[in-house]
């Protein structure tokens, strides 16, 4: 038994540690977040450089062979700045497709191009009506001479609109709900009949609506085998919600550490917040939510980084308690600061609104109670 | 016991809804002129402008029955926008402790929408321990002048009002709320600066207000120098009962239910979502009983008595219970409570949820934070004597 990180692990760590605390003050991330793209190309370049962008790709691929934990390691340091650089869509979803479907030149080159930080991209998989049900795909693929057509609209797509290519989801055989005949495409944001509509996310981020209307790709634009995606699917959902409880767990610690800080400066009657014992029970309460947190976040990477989607169970449990924790954690913080925690002005509130919209990705703690319970 | 409404308030209902009604706002019209005609039009059935004022201040002099009838029906209503600072808490203060020329002068302007007031009391030391705060009035030598240096924060509505209803200090010798000073006077004047601050939600509506020699005249001056403290905690206890919101909060989760309704899951809708109805059960369980605390309060109030046990848990239960349905109705959104800022994305009802949830954080600090009011219930109502928290 053993909870340490190995000496890479901890390098890697460190590193993201320090571009964080040097790179993601409050102000910055506000320009950033504002800017053309909502995030900086520098600091996109600079996690190439870093290796950053190699860590889940296989060394044969020119990444650096890391696993679960390694990603952990990352996010959770991401969730500290609120980090806006589009990691999960690019690195996590669409490499996580990329490995495993391409082959040949075309894997050399896409994963290549990844790692080097010349490539975004966007997995446009999730359907209005789908809500969280990852097997609602009701977008539609029809085979036609070498190639196919594609139709439907995908919704809340994280970097659409900035994402090179999209990976988009629609089926060609099967019905709604059908975990069979769904399949993969890559496909240019360019190309005749796709429209992107990007707009900001209330946590700062980017997310589109994508539309494809008789949209034409190539043979080779299918990633995989037709109707066959759902593993797949499957695997990068899982890695994601792995990556989205370890980016929370960052934010969470700030949020706790954050406020007690606050209170034990903060005087009111006379005296710091923290010395009324509602306060600091709260403050208690909130840490315990935290450490619980830890723990899932710890069990389910580990078990995953053992037994894959075999672990979905606990991902599941993960998920939930970071969902219920989030909420609790977050708005404590927020009451406890007063009418300075509703505000723009600390970064607390900042870091309420990214748990907001972590509850609200890939299932929020009610639907992964429910699939833990079923 | 008896809830059954007689007859004259049945009647009273059909009348306030007949009254919204044929004055419902229409689309395309100038609502300025709507806003200050449906005043006027409120104003002509006798006081239904200012349904909380005294009648002889020119209220309509209900029943607490006639009261919780109208809430009912106002909560469904399109009323009006009209701020709470004027009508609702400066006005009774002056009624209560100013001169009959402050009566005079200022009661008319108030009724009639025509002046907005902003409530100066938050200080950036003074937040719950209100009582504590700095900003200093100096009588002149002459003794004409009050000459006001210091500054607010969280000052709502501080840039767009014409007037600011000001806790100053007078005196800093003795007890904290003693020395305290309540004063009246004009934004737009030299030497006050109106600094916006961003709230959660992206909108301004909080600011801070700093003085630097701003010159007040005696005669606004309320009540006493030194007795402000003793005025403004009267409207304190008035202003937090209005915030309980049980009408609004009735009308808010019937909304939510038919929204919910709205969002397919599987073969039904979320409404058929066991958890998530079992939340909404919950919700609807809970307003219940604070409908009938509100009741036990306004009979209690009927009756002449003091306020009772029941009313201090209004503002705790009602303003929890917004917040809650605030965030139910950003869950049923689902992943589309994450679009913001007029984004076509997702069901209609999900643009706008996310921002009044973030808003609704703030019930429970303005007006009271609920950790204190807690403070307060220990020891006024349950009698708790101890040395400690904010009592
Ligand atoms: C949106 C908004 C609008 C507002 N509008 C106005 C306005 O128009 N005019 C105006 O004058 N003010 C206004 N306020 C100010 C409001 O009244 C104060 O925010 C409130 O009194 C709390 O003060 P504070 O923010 O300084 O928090 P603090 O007093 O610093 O409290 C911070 C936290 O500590 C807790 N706490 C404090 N003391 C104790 C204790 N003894 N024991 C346990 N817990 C404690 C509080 O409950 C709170 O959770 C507004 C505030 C907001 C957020």
């Amino acid at each position: 038994m053993n909870f340490d990180l190995t000496e890479e692990q901890q390098l890697l760590e460190d590193s993201v540690a320090r571009f964080v605390a040097d790179k993601y003050p409050l102000e910055q991330r506000r320009k950033l977040a504002d800017g053309s793209r909502g995030y900086s190309e520098d600091h996109w370049k600079a996690f190439a450089e870093l290796g950053w962008l190699a860590v889940p790709f296989d060394e044969d691929d020119g990444g650096i062979g890391g696993g679960p934990v390694e990603t952990m390691v990352v996010m959770e340091q991401f969730g500290r700045g609120l980090v806006l650089e589009p990691y999960l869509p690019t690195v996590i979803l669409g490499g996580g497709v990329l490995r495993r479907t391409l082959a040949g030149d075309q894997r050399a080159d896409l994963l290549g191009k990844l790692i080097e930080g010349k490539l975004q991209l966007a997995f446009a998989h999730s359907e209005e009506q789908a809500r969280w049900d990852l097997n609602d795909v009701t977008s539609s693929a029809r085979e036609d001479g070498d190639g196919w057509i594609l139709n439907g609209a995908k919704t809340v797509v994280f970097n659409g609109g900035n994402a090179d290519l999209l990976i988009v989801s629609a089926r060609n055989s099967g019905g709604q709900m059908d975990t069979d005949g769904i399949s993969l495409f890559l496909v240019d944001p360019k190309a005749d009949g796709v429209k992107v509509e990007s707009y900001p996310t209330v946590d700062g981020l980017r997310a589109a609506e994508v539309t494809l209307k008789d949209v034409r790709v190539a043979g080779d634009a299918l990633l995989g085998d037709a109707g066959k995606a759902w593993p797949i699917i499957e695997a990068v959902a899982d890695e994601a919600l792995l990556a989205l409880c370890a980016e929370a767990l960052g934010s969470l610690d700030v949020m706790v550490k954050d406020t007690v800080q606050y209170t034990q400066e903060r005087q009111q009657f006379g005296h710091p917040l923290a010395d009324f014992q509602t306060v600091q029970h709260r403050l208690v309460e909130m840490f315990m939510e935290y450490e619980q947190c830890k723990s899932l976040v710890y069990r389910a990477t580990m078990e995953y980084a053992q037994n894959g989607h075999e672990a979905a169970r606990t991902l599941s449990a993960c998920k939930h308690l970071i969902g219920t924790a989030g909420k609790f954690i977050g708005e404590n913080a927020v009451q406890l600061h007063g009418g300075m925690g509703v505000t723009e002005e600390l970064r607390l509130g900042h870091f309420f609104k990214r748990q907001l919209v972590i509850e609200s990705q890939f299932g929020n703690s009610d639907f992964h109670l429910e699939q833990f319970a079923a | 016991m008896d809830i059954e409404l007689s007859a004259d308030d049945l009647k009273f209902r059909d009348e306030v809804r007949e009254f919204f009604q044929s004055h419902d706002y229409k689309p395309g019209e100038d609502y300025a002129k709507w806003r200050l005609d449906w005043f006027k039009a409120a104003r002509e059935k006798g006081g239904w402008d200012v349904p909380k004022w005294p009648q002889e201040f020119g209220g309509p002099g209900w029943s607490p029955t006639q009261h919780y009838i109208w809430e009912q029906e106002t909560a469904r209503a399109n009323l009006p926008w009209d701020l709470p600072f004027g009508v609702g808490m400066v006005a009774p203060i002056i009624m209560t402790y100013g001169s009959k020329e402050q009566q005079e002068r200022f009661l008319p302007d108030i009724r009639a929408r025509s002046v907005n007031w902003c409530q100066g009391y938050s200080e950036p030391g003074a937040g719950s321990d209100l009582a504590s705060l700095k900003t200093k009035a100096e009588l002149t030598e002459d003794g004409k002048h009050y000459v006001v240096n210091g500054s607010k924060i969280w000052t709502t509505m501080a840039h767009i009002a014409d007037w600011i209803f000001c806790l100053t200090r007078t005196d800093s010798s003795g007890k904290k709320q003693e020395g305290i000073t309540f004063l009246l006077f004009p934004m737009k004047q030299e030497g006050i600066e109106v600094k916006p601050i961003i709230t959660l939600g992206g909108s301004h509506t909080v600011n801070t207000v700093h003085f630097t020699d701003v010159k007040v005249p005696v005669e606004n001056r309320i009540g006493e120098e030194g007795k402000g403290w003793t005025y403004a905690k009267g409207l304190l206890a008035h202003e937090r009962t209005g915030l309980a919101g049980v009408s609004r909060s009735l009308v808010a989760l019937e909304k939510l239910k038919h929204q919910a309704g709205t969002v397919k899951r599987g073969n039904g809708s979320l409404f058929d979502d066991p958890s998530f109805r079992g939340k909404l059960a919950k919700l609807e369980v809970d307003l219940q009983a604070l409908e009938f605390t509100e009741l036990r309060s306004l009979a209690r109030a009927a009756s002449g008595q003091q306020p009772g046990p029941e009313s201090s848990i209004l503002k705790l239960k009602g303003t929890e219970i917004q917040q809650r349905i605030a965030h139910l109705t950003m869950e049923a959104a689902g992943p589309h409570m994450a679009p913001w800022g007029g984004v076509n994305a997702g069901p209609k009802f999900a643009r706008g949820g996310t921002q009044s949830y973030l808003g609704s954080r703030a019930y429970t600090i303005y007006g009271g934070a609920s950790e204190v009011q807690k403070d307060i219930i220990a020891k006024n109502v349950l009698g708790i004597r101890s040395q400690g928290g904010s009592n």
